[in-house]
């Protein structure tokens, strides 16, 4: 049976990936982002949203469980990133960049979560960074609205766990998106070396991980993180 | 949408959760909700919650039970099946 899918941040970038996989693989996915996408299939459907809008997230989730009845996966994806020196952050950005990450993920896995728990069954995926294991200088508010995300990923997992819904975070280290576009190419070297396998991501190594987190025979596995690239906590 | 078909859907959702989980009472608008003499559990309330929004949007009407004046408020709208219903129509402009 398809399998419906919601993604977040589908308009570019690994978001537009996943989509596009999910799609060959027959499933129907609906996604969304703040801007139009070219992404056009008979089981893709485009939603333009801002994740952090309460309102908005309720009505786009329930209307895709009014159409389809239920929500089998959710993978929150959508995610910006501020690289700024802690005393260089404005307020403003800090906000936005927790409003998208944390917020975002927050309100759609609350919405979600509640149909999911109806069925009786559901995988969530969330999004976490290498950035809040090494502990990286620069990237404060990004990899604090990151951490974050880890929390509700353990805690949400704990409360509907016994629903079978797992609940589980990939964390990529960088990958050449736009995520990292303004981040000097020294600094990302720096990074690498961090890590066991010195490497930039692919965006099939994120594709890699979601796919062993919603596999029927992972309903065992929750509340987990695993960070990509062999970055160790 | 008006009081009684408020009432239809929210009594209608009550009861068949209680049939579906063995619950045997007589569903009234004194019917507690939270409390030491309610009549499911906090996990319970959380599914009638869920279906009671979902029924609402069958109908085309789109409510939210876990708003902030629903969940902090002095008084809880889940006190009762009653003052469900009467929150319920507060927040569709129905009940003053």
């Amino acid at each position: 049976m398809n399998r419906v899918v919601i993604i977040t941040g589908t308009r570019k970038g690994i978001g537009k990936f996943l989509a596009e996989y999910f799609l060959s693989e027959g499933d129907i996915v609906y996604g969304c982002s703040r801007r139009e996408t070219d992404l056009t299939n008979d089981n893709y459907h485009h939603t333009r949203l801002d994740v952090s809008d309460e309102v908005a997230v309720t009505s786009f989730v329930r209307n895709i469980y009014k159409e389809q009845r239920r929500i089998d996966i959710l993978i929150n994806n959508a995610g910006i990133a501020s690289m700024n020196h802690f005393l260089l952050t404005p307020y403003a950005t800090a906000q936005r960049v927790f409003n998208t990450n944390f917020m975002g993920t927050f309100l759609m896995c609350r919405e979600v979560a509640k149909f999911m728990v109806k069925a009786g069954n559901g995988r969530i995926v969330n999004y976490s960074t290498v950035a809040v294991a090494l502990n990286l200088q620069g990237e404060l508010i990004y990899s604090s609205s990151k951490a974050a995300i880890e929390q509700l990923t353990r805690v949400l997992a704990g409360e509907i766990g016994t629903y079978g819904i797992t609940v589980n975070a990939v964390a990529p280290t960088p990958i050449d998106t736009d995520l990292i576009k303004n981040v000097p190419s020294d600094k990302i070297e720096a990074l690498l070396s961090r890590q066991s396998i010195k490497r930039l991501g692919k965006f099939e190594d994120v594709l890699n991980v979601i796919q062993f987190f919603i596999q029927p025979e992972s309903d065992y596995i929750t509340g987990q993180v695993v960070y990509l690239g062999g970055v160790i906590q | 949408m008006d009081t009684k078909k408020i009432e239809e859907i929210v009594y209608s959702v009550i009861r068949d959760y209680c049939k579906n989980n063995n619950i045997e009472t007589e569903i009234s608008k004194d019917t507690p909700l939270i409390g030491s003499n309610r009549i499911m559990t906090s996990l319970g309330l959380v599914n009638v919650i869920v279906d009671i929004e979902t029924a609402f949007l069958d109908e085309g009407t789109e409510i939210t039970l876990t708003s902030e004046s629903a969940m902090s408020g002095r008084i809880s709208p889940f006190r009762s099946v009653g003052s469900l219903c009467y929150f319920i129509g507060h927040q569709l402009g129905i009940e003053q």
